[in-house]
């Protein structure tokens, strides 16, 4: 039955999204009067984000507009978001135009459209990963670790943009090299190109920037979060995490005397990271396949939990580890119901560190057993995996696991996913009977066995007594 | 007992009986939990955990037996280990351990109690130490009666003899085997005391469990024959002995074949070979018993005479030819070690090197058995005043375990427990003598007085004795839960200290750069260390070992030795002869930990030089002219410019470890160190943990030509 359920969902969200891929059409009449562009590449991500000012140059009011991603940046990009100027979320379609299969597109739908004549003002957020590239791609424990980004100088539009600037924000002085293209300033550790008039649609022109970046490249190449939920209180989470250090990679040996005598030693390796829990999160624990890590702090703020991991040796470029992380959090925080309709609502991912880039993520959501009528509703688009049984203590059919898998996710993907559910209440009580019944069958064996005689004849020296 | 037929008389209505069962399980099972309770010291300390090396490699191997199946496991080639050569696990090993834990982690798994296979490992020797506890009282019980059995059973939970080796984590063969040492005993009794086929069958199949899970198994079976062999000779022997023994050597027999590594043994091994005679010498004597039933004594005394002469002669021709021909096979090291205490260390270095295969110190007696001590004469007292089929076994069981844990440290397990059978028969004994006389009624006591008053005062004085022996008995528990608390529960994987403001510091680098290697090093790497932390690698680092604690190849482990002790370029030709990719070292000159390998480096050599490849390295060239042992700038030469003292100290004369000495000062020989500005040629750094504990260098391939 869940399966049917299942498939009849998946079958719908595929209906969904061939529906979403119809075929637009670039209007004539949107010109981008002015765009401002900021490149932050301080972290191991691309953050750009983009201030539209949108001019609806024809008669018919605009509902909608596109954006575009550059085909060279299409496999790196992980988010793209888009805010009107109330700060509101817009929603965000893949589709595609007659002409320009290569240019990745979404269409933003607005939500008051853009009168003719008049103008909007829309923010438009980009973050790509592994689009620094180390260079070179080795070196030694005492170097700085050095990167190059390759990108585009112009803005990447489908229309005609009036005039524009960007920003690239590197948080460095050390830069070995970038692109002139005039007028650029560099200042501090900022670099200004622009301002651009009239530059047509599609337009590209390549922008390299080669300096130095000791910020944290770690990759969580995998993490596997289980949510463990039970009507008795507490839901708990566990999140199988696998680390990998994707900047350059060390050369030659690695020196324990340097790393001890001189913290600046070893400026691209990372000695510890923060993670962010729940704020009611408890009963904490950070292990691995050889047992407890002993290096690592928690701090109970305010509105979170947060963790100062150390693995247990520094992350130099090419190592890796692999950890377990798992608490307790109580369900009232996430679990809501009325009669026997439950609502759970938990992140997709959670914060492991910041400005943190997940190739794999798996989310495994296991609910008591006897849930039935299992409806997910996530926040963005992830395959679902099909329905799995759980067993564990005092279970006799197993517990329904929904899990789905999404690759390339950043920190704008820690958002709620809704899972409903139905739970006969009355089930709460089976467990304890479960115990009374067998607690029950032992006494009573035991009472049988004791008033029965087995023996064939009977002992010899009872009778001497 | 006289209490029980006391209360019995008092208060017929209430049924004595059954409180007194009910008393008897309530201290059974406390004494069960306690032995259970006070064996997690080291799990509230640190975390559930597998301690030290070999209880690495048996979880290791439990692991593929729950993930592969009992047929792969059986027929399991092992390529991480002893590379170039591998290991057939299947084939030697004693399977009983994993095959436990695989099974109870399997019916716990079918019931959903969703237990991970490593909690399983570290809890199961305080399980079976319970079950110990249980059986200790079975058997004592049979010996003597319940109240020894109760006290026998609550000396057995807290012995430190047997806690050493039984604490949770320490996942080791013996954890089990004394329970099945002390459950065939139980059965033994109970067959030669019943004189039944089906106690004597049960003997062999506790036999088997046994034999399957120690290879101490051989203690066992030359301890029942001598018993039969002493029941002969004191002129007791029965039909039962008869029937129990020859059972229980048949089936027994047959059933420990099936074990792979212990193969043919029972039948050609000379550890072995009392079993077999005395089933045979069995034989005769019944046969010679039923003859003289049926014949006139003059014709049995010849019939007799000259069976013996001509039996004796074939056996004696029978067993000459045999070890000739190689068929009954030598007496393996380890055993010889046992008769001579000298013999390992004259003649094979592998055996001696273990701490463990080292002769017992006297404190270390008092130290694992305490009271135990002074009540084990008494209780073999006791035992002698009323001898018996069973207590003859005891006596055996006791004198003869007494010598052997005298020979080697580590038998003092196989001690511990007929140490606590025979105090508790002489406590209950003690006990029960005296409780008699401080009978509180007054018309019993006038009874008395009258039937026996040549004694004064007899009230307090045996009222002084049981007060005695009571403090006794408490200070054993106070110095059996100090001694488990503070010597045997720490995982040795773990290290802790305590900083000047009280703080614990904790040393997880071990952990740390085993871990390191498994995530941070290639697949097929090959890691050569000292064998002491082989098995800790395969299954922490799941990286291919040269050497590991099984020892069994005397030249490989030579060889790593030899590489060791030489220079850098010398051993460089035996790394690459064996495809060394990482070295491992532990150093422990930093924080001052003193089991590291410059502390075993002595016995890398002696071992290195004891085979034919490796006889240019002398023991004598590593001391100074002074004959000693030092790493400072008086040590020799040779000392200070092998490739372990460079791997070690690499780097390490730049550190400040102390205030107030130089740098390069090693924490735990306690002098700076003689050769401190060195490279390494043919290693680079590749890890060293934090506190510098463990050191791994990478082998660097050759330079390219022209260079």
């Amino acid at each position: 039955m869940a399966k049917l359920k299942y498939s009849f969902l998946f079958l719908l969200y595929v209906l969904i999204k061939c529906e979403s891929t119809n075929v637009d059409t670039i209007s004539s009449d949107i010109r981008l009067k002015n765009v401002d562009r900021t490149v932050d590449i301080s972290s191991q991500l691309v953050k750009i984000a983009l201030k539209v000012t949108l001019e609806n140059t024809g008669r018919s009011p605009v509902k909608n507009f596109l954006v575009a991603v550059e085909k060279s940046a299409k496999e790196n990009l992980a988010f793209v978001g888009t805010k009107d100027y109330n700060n509101k979320d817009l929603r965000l379609v893949e589709t595609s135009v007659k002409g320009y299969d290569y240019v990745k597109l979404y269409r933003v739908e607005l939500k008051e459209p853009v009168n003719g004549g008049g103008t909007g003002i829309f923010t438009v957020d980009y973050v790509y990963t592994k689009a620094l590239i180390p260079y070179p791609n080795a070196i030694s424990q005492q170097e700085d670790q050095l990167v190059k980004y390759t990108g585009n100088i112009y803005v990447y539009s489908p229309y005609y943009i009036a005039s524009q600037k960007s920003t690239v924000v590197l948080n460095t002085k050390t830069i070995e090299a970038f692109t002139k293209l005039k007028p650029f300033t560099q200042q501090d550790s900022n670099i200004v190109y622009g301002p651009y008039t009239n530059v047509g649609p599609f337009s590209e022109k390549e922008l390299n920037v080669h300096f130095k970046n000791n910020s944290p490249f770690l990759t969580v190449t995998h993490v596997e979060r289980l949510i463990e939920v039970s009507h008795w209180g507490n839901i708990a989470v566990e999140e199988v995490i696998e680390i990998e250090h994707t900047g350059a990679k060390l050369k030659g040996p690695f020196s324990r005397y340097d790393y001890q005598q001189d913290h600046h030693s070893g400026p691209a390796s990372v000695r510890s990271y923060k993670t962010l829990l729940p704020a009611s999160a408890s009963d904490v624990y950070y292990r691995d396949a050889n047992g407890n890590i002993s290096t690592s702090n928690m701090k109970v703020k305010k509105d979170s939990v947060e963790l100062d991991l150390r693995p247990r040796y520094p992350l130099f470029g090419g190592w890796r580890t692999h950890y377990t992380l798992g608490y307790n959090v109580p369900s009232y925080e996430y679990l809501y119901h009325s009669g026997n309709e439950y609502l759970l609502k938990m992140r997709v991912v959670d914060h492991i560190f910041d400005d943190m880039q997940v190739d794999e993520l798996v989310t495994k959501i296991i609910l008591p057993e006897g849930s039935i009528n299992i409806k997910t509703n996530l926040p963005y688009p992830a395959s679902m995996l099909p329905i799995s049984q759980h067993y564990t203590y005092l279970d006799t059919k197993g517990r329904p696991v929904i899990s789905f898998t999404k690759r390339n996710l950043v920190e704008n993907h820690i958002q709620d996913f809704q899972l409903r559910y139905t739970f006969p209440r009355l089930l709460m009580l089976q467990e304890p009977l479960l115990v009374v019944g067998f607690l029950y069958a032992l006494f009573l064996c035991v009472i049988i066995y004791v008033r029965l005689d087995f023996s064939i004849h009977k002992p010899e020296h009872q009778h001497k007594d | 007992m006289t209490a029980e037929t006391q209360s019995r008389g008092r208060i017929p209505h209430l049924s004595s009986d059954k409180q007194l069962t009910f008393i008897k399980l309530a201290v059974l099972s406390m004494a069960a939990i306690l032995s259970f309770a006070t064996r997690l010291f080291s799990v509230l300390r640190f975390e559930s955990v597998i301690h030290e090396f070999d209880p690495y490699f048996n979880y290791r191997t439990t692991r593929f037996l729950t993930e592969e199946g009992f047929y792969k496991f059986h027929n399991w080639f092992d390529d991480r280990a002893w590379y170039p050569l591998g290991r057939i696990i299947g084939g030697t090993i004693y399977p009983g351990l994993m095959v436990t834990s695989a099974t109870l982690y399997n019916i716990m798994q079918f019931l959903n109690i969703t237990i991970d296979i490593r909690n399983v490992c570290v809890f199961l020797a305080p399980f079976f130490s319970s079950l110990t506890t249980i059986v200790t009282y079975l058997l004592t019980k049979e010996l003597k009666n319940e109240g020894a059995g109760l006290v026998a059973a609550s000396m057995i939970a807290i012995v430190p003899g047997y806690i050493s080796r039984s604490v949770a984590g320490s996942y080791d063969n013996e954890g089990i085997a004394i329970f099945c040492m002390l459950l065939t005993y139980y059965f033994w009794i109970k067959a030669v005391n019943t004189g039944t086929i089906m106690w004597a069958t049960m003997t062999a199949l506790a036999y088997f469990y046994m034999v399957s899970s120690w290879g101490g198994y051989v203690f066992l079976i030359n301890l029942i024959p001598l018993h039969v062999l002493a029941l002969m000779v004191l002129g007791r022997f029965s039909a039962r002995v008869y029937v129990a023994y020859s059972t229980l050597f048949c089936i027994g027999t047959i059933l420990s074949m099936q074990i792979s590594f212990v193969g043919f043994q029972p039948v050609q091994s000379s550890e072995h070979m009392l079993a077999l005679g005395t089933f045979g010498l069995c034989q005769l004597y019944a046969f010679t018993q039923y003859l003289r039933a049926r014949l006139s004594p003059a014709n049995f005394e010849l019939l007799f005479k000259a069976l013996l002469t001509t039996l004796l002669a074939t056996l004696g021709t029978t067993v000459v030819a045999l070890t000739i021909t190689g068929k009954i096979s030598p007496w393996t090291g380890r055993f010889y070690s046992l008769l001579d205490p000298s013999y390992a260390k004259n003649h094979i270095p592998i055996i001696a090197s273990v701490s463990e295969h080292q002769p017992t110190s006297w404190s270390s007696f008092y130290f694992d058995l305490q009271v135990l001590v002074f009540l084990f004469p008494a209780g073999l007292y006791f035992c002698f005043t009323k001898l018996t089929d069973a207590n003859i076994f005891i006596i055996l069981y006791g004198v003869l375990s007494i010598y052997f844990a005298g020979v080697m440290v580590r038998l003092m397990l196989v001690l511990a427990p007929v140490m606590c059978i025979v105090s508790g028969v002489a406590a209950s004994s003690l006990l029960s003598l005296h409780v008699k006389d401080i009978e509180p009624k007054v018309e019993k006591h006038e009874k008395k007085k009258k039937h026996e008053n040549n004694l004064v005062f007899r009230s307090e004085v045996g009222a002084l004795f049981v007060c005695v022996l009571g403090c006794l008995l408490i200070s054993y528990v106070f110095h059996c839960t100090w001694v488990t608390s503070e010597a045997y529960s720490s995982p040795s994987i773990v290290l802790s200290a305590r900083a000047h403001d009280g703080a614990r510091i904790i040393f997880d680098d071990f952990r740390e750069a085993y871990t390191w290697l498994k995530m941070n090093t290639p697949q097929d790497s090959k890691v050569m260390s000292w064998w002491d932390y082989g098995y800790q690698i395969t299954a922490m680092a799941n990286r291919t070992v040269i050497v590991d604690n099984n020892t069994w190849n005397n030249t490989h482990i030579s060889r790593v030795g030899q590489a060791m002790a030489s220079t850098e370029d010398k051993a460089y030709q035996i790394m690459s002869e064996l495809d060394v990719d990482y070295v491992l070292v532990i150093f422990g000159g930093l924080v001052g930990y003193s089991s590291d390998d410059i502390n075993k480096f002595l016995w890398m050599v002696r071992i290195g030089g004891s085979t034919e490849r490796g006889a240019h390295i002398r023991e004598a060239d590593y001391y100074t002219s002074a004959g000693e042992f030092r790493v400072d700038a008086d040590g020799s030469a040779t000392l200070l410019n092998c490739l372990m003292y460079k791997m070690s100290y690499y780097k390490f004369g730049l550190v400040y470890t102390e205030g107030g000495r130089p740098p390069g000062f090693d924490r735990v020989r306690g002098a700076e160190i003689g050769n401190k500005d060195f490279n390494l040629d043919v290693l680079e750094e590749a890890y060293t943990t934090e506190h510098w504990l463990v050191r791994i260098y990478k082998v660097k391939p050759l330079p390219n030509r022209g260079q």
